[in-house]
């Protein structure tokens, strides 16, 4: 098994290009997993190829215990996966189904029933043009993907539709990515400077509720403006504004 | 015919990467004054007659400077999408585009091989999933058999025989050729030895330039 | 392709910021986004960035017979291009409402301002004039494509310069740059547009709206005006009704902004100038932030090539030489001819084909059952290639 880990281990936080491979000894892989039968899971970025694995985005590599490896990158464009949270705008209602843009390459499908104690009666009051929290349970290449705005027991758990009021914006998914992290110092330091509500969909998509116009506005252009930033660049910035830039 | 390769050079170049805000992934790559800037915009909803049901359905368009694309267009669309279609994995997004979209800024020579490198680049920029990166690299023949590396338009008027290659980041393999003139084979092996070369080059900057890129969140 | 559709909330919160003057990028309602004018290598050939959008234009000539209406006068035409890089919504080849409405104005605001001197653009009256055309490409959209695309082409037009013609007798010379100097154009005055966006039936007004704004405005009142505070031209679309003190003040700011707009294309064309005779580097390569980190230059550099003619030699040597040219046809029984048969195979390809159609001719001439032989062999190959697979799949 260390084998490996051991021809990742060197790349670990290091930036890796496609068409970069890391490759491992099968015979000695499948002897060793008789013993531990451990897996490596290969996250975005990475592909087993015969027995080397391929690396197929640019990114920085970065692993997990025990076992994961992923490419973190920054880039615009959104590819559903199943079981993420996204925010995704109503564009139009037929029949028994919504139909949301959440930023990939087709619109997903939302049930009517998909919501909190919907019933056939009781129908959701969503509108087109609306803003749904939702989480996909079909996401895959071959398939139209769909969303729900329920978990498994069928209770919201913060999904469903929006409120009135705060704005929408675009950032990275990267970014977005550095915004979700547990323990997220981005976050932390924002919520110094004055309090807000945010939702963060894992399609690059923010919305975020102050107390005003201006302090929701400020708010947005910080987090813009956090893209290519130091964690040092950060602080000073946020802390300029704290001090009354504003 | 002993061939004289008279240190063969790569002109000044560069290139800037996430610099519009609409497009996936956008770039612009210069070589001397030749000038690219290209978008790109995918995997995204595709159009019912150009579906393809197993892949990724791939579009290039290279917009001139001035007035409308002609057949010369047209041949270089081909090529850098024939380059990008054996480079991508494109059957990871069935049923969806990518549409790469070139705008010409200058033309100073070794116009093809900058068209590829920015669509590299623009790949890479955009996440888009690759089995390998690819660079693009001119060499001219001038009249006295001489090798003229990233040749500028005056020298490329003067050539006797113009060759591009589009060269593999993994076995510096050559993916795509483009001639013009006539040339032997010796020559043409020549090149390619001398293609393979520049290459190493422009996949380190692709390298460094990745790297600086993400110099701040490491 | 799609664009993403603008949701109810960005539509509420964008109408409400307008009312309390709060714009999304947290300019005053005067204010335009940063203006950049650069300038390519070639002459009348120009970058304009505004805020996010961005606009290309360059400026070419050819010489052309004139329109009989006009024989002295050379022809101005504009050509505006909304490239798909600038929005998934622009499509290549298709006439949009918006291609027509930017294109008409852009005309009505260059050509018909009469700020270029087409009286000078003539060569010999009624024969060969000067056709001057502007291509604009818009490469990427984030509102106002207007202002940026006017002013873009109207920096491209004063930077351009024409080759310099000699008029012998009917015979024209054409000069290139290296021969003669090129000249210039004779610009009159430079008429810039300036956008006005409405919103709430005209109670809000916002100057260089961005993309957002452009979504949920109700009526956009384009000016077109020169730094002498000449209107050249002025256009209302949307549908609003506009009071006479509201256009007014319009023309007040745009008065304003115009010879802001005026005095930055003159520094830039300026700096250009100085930089070119100079000899200093111009073009769009030196206009790039270096300091930006998605930015990356290398100096230029000569190629180490100590293997290379050894490599290019060692490819050839080991390649197989390539097949001679068989000098005659050759005949294979009288009657027949053949060329290049009985040549060495150069595609690397299975020859076995090729040995049994040998077979086949030799075998027809000394007139053997040669159908039998060859069904059989056919038979047994298949048989074998069937054996092989099984036998494979069944140690698997």
């Amino acid at each position: 098994m260390n084998a490996i880990h051991s021809c990742f281990k060197a790349q670990i936080g290091e930036v890796v290009l496609p068409g970069d491979v890391f490759q491992f000894d099968v015979s000695s892989v499948e002897e060793d997993s008789n013993i531990k039968s451990e897996k490596i899971v290969c996250g975005p970025g990475l592909r087993r190829n015969g027995d080397e694995i391929l690396v197929y985005k640019s990114g920085i590599l970065r692993h997990k215990q025990p076992s994961m490896y992923w490419i973190d990158s920054q880039q615009k464009r959104y590819v559903p996966v199943k079981g993420e949270s996204v925010i995704g705008i109503v564009t139009a209602k037929s029949g028994d189904i919504f139909k949301v843009d959440v930023g990939g390459s087709e619109q997903a499908s939302l049930s009517y029933l998909a919501f909190e104690g919907a019933t056939k009666r009781n129908r959701p009051n969503v509108q087109v043009g609306d803003l749904v929290y939702a989480q996909f349970i079909i996401a895959n290449k071959d398939m139209e993907p769909e969303l729900v705005c329920i978990d498994s027991c069928g209770r919201a758990n913060g999904m469903g539709v929006f409120g009135a009021g705060g704005f929408l914006f675009k950032v990275s998914l990267g970014l977005v990515r550095r915004l979700l992290a547990p323990q997220s110092e981005m976050v932390k330091d924002l919520e110094k400077i004055f309090p807000f509500e945010m939702v963060v969909g894992l399609n690059g998509r923010v919305w975020v509720k102050a107390k005003s116009v201006q302090q929701t506005l400020i708010i947005a252009n910080l987090l813009e403006s956090c893209e290519n930033m130091t964690a040092q660049q950060r602080r000073a910035l946020f802390k300029r504004v704290a001090e009354g830039a504003l | 015919m002993e061939l004289d390769i008279n240190s063969p050079v790569l002109r000044e170049f560069g290139s800037e990467q996430s610099l519009l805000s609409k497009p996936d992934g956008s770039a612009t790559f210069m070589q001397g004054d030749t000038s690219v800037m290209v978008g790109v915009y995918g995997p995204a909803e595709v159009k019912v007659n150009k579906e393809i049901y197993d892949r990724a359905t791939l579009e290039v368009l290279i917009q001139p400077k001035s007035g409308m694309p002609s057949v010369r267009e047209r041949t270089r669309e081909q090529c850098v999408r024939e380059t990008c279609e054996a480079a991508l994995l494109s059957t990871l997004h069935p049923r969806s585009s990518l549409t790469l979209v070139l705008q010409v800024v200058h033309d100073d020579g070794s116009l093809l091989a900058c068209c590829l490198n920015a669509a590299c680049m623009v790949l890479m920029d955009a996440g888009l999933p690759m089995s390998r990166l690819f660079c693009g690299v001119t060499c001219a023949i001038d009249a006295e058999g001489q090798i003229i590396t990233d040749p500028t338009a005056q020298q490329e008027k003067e050539s006797r025989a113009l060759l591009t290659f589009a060269i593999d980041s993994k076995e510096h393999n050559v993916m795509m050729s483009s001639t013009k003139g006539s040339f032997s084979m010796k020559e043409m092996q020549q090149c390619i030895a001398v293609s393979q070369k520049a290459s190493e080059r422009i996949f380190q900057f692709y390298r460094d330039s990745v790297k600086r890129r993400y110099s701040k969140i490491l | 392709m799609r664009e993403t559709p603008l949701s109810n909330c960005e539509r509420d919160f964008l109408l409400k910021g307008i009312q309390e003057k709060k714009r999304l990028d947290g300019r005053q309602t005067y204010d335009y986004r940063n203006i950049k004018i650069s300038f390519g290598t070639d002459y009348g050939c120009c970058t304009v960035t505004l805020g996010k959008t961005r606009v290309l234009a360059q400026v070419s000539c050819e010489l052309v017979p004139p329109k009989d209406s006009r024989p002295t006068e050379g022809i101005m035409f504009f050509n505006l291009e909304l490239s798909p890089m600038a929005s998934p919504g622009f499509q290549s080849n298709r006439q949009s409402e918006l291609l027509v409405t930017l294109n008409r104005q852009l005309e009505r605001c260059l050509r018909n301002s009469r700020c270029i001197d087409t009286e000078s653009l003539c060569v010999i009256s009624g024969e060969k004039v000067w056709q001057i055309r502007v291509d604009v490409h818009v490469l990427n959209h984030d509102g106002n494509l207007m202002d940026a695309a006017s002013v873009a082409a109207i920096s491209a037009l004063c930077h351009f310069k024409r080759p310099e013609v000699a008029i012998q007798g009917r015979d024209v010379t054409v000069f290139s740059p290296e021969e003669r100097d090129p000249v210039p154009l004779s610009v009159y005055h430079m008429p810039i547009c300036v956008s006005f966006a409405f919103f709430q039936q005209g109670s809000y007004l916002l100057v260089d709206p961005c993309e957002k704004e452009e979504l949920v405005m109700d009526g956009l009142l384009v000016l077109a005006m020169n730094k002498h505070r000449e209107i050249c031209s002025i256009q209302s679309s949307g549908g609003i009704m506009l009071l006479k003190d509201q256009v007014l003040r319009c023309s007040k700011i745009a008065s304003v902004k115009v010879s802001e707009i005026t005095e930055l294309i003159t520094k830039a064309l300026e700096n250009d100038r100085r930089a070119r005779k100079e000899g200093g580097k111009f073009g769009f390569a030196e206009s790039i932030a270096k300091e930006r980190i998605t930015v990356l230059t290398r100096e230029e550099a000569p190629l180490d090539t100590t293997d290379i003619q050894a490599t290019a030699d060692g490819i050839i040597s080991k390649a197989d030489a390539p097949p001679e040219v068989v000098p005659s046809p050759v005949i294979v029984a009288t009657g027949t001819g053949q060329v290049g048969e009985g040549l060495e195979n150069t595609w690397g390809l299975e020859e076995d084909d090729e040995e049994e159609e040998m077979a086949d001719v030799t075998e027809r001439k000394t007139k053997e059952d040669e159908v039998m032989v060859l069904s059989d062999s056919e038979e047994e190959e298949v048989v074998i290639l069937n054996q092989d697979g099984r036998s494979k799949r069944s140690q698997r």
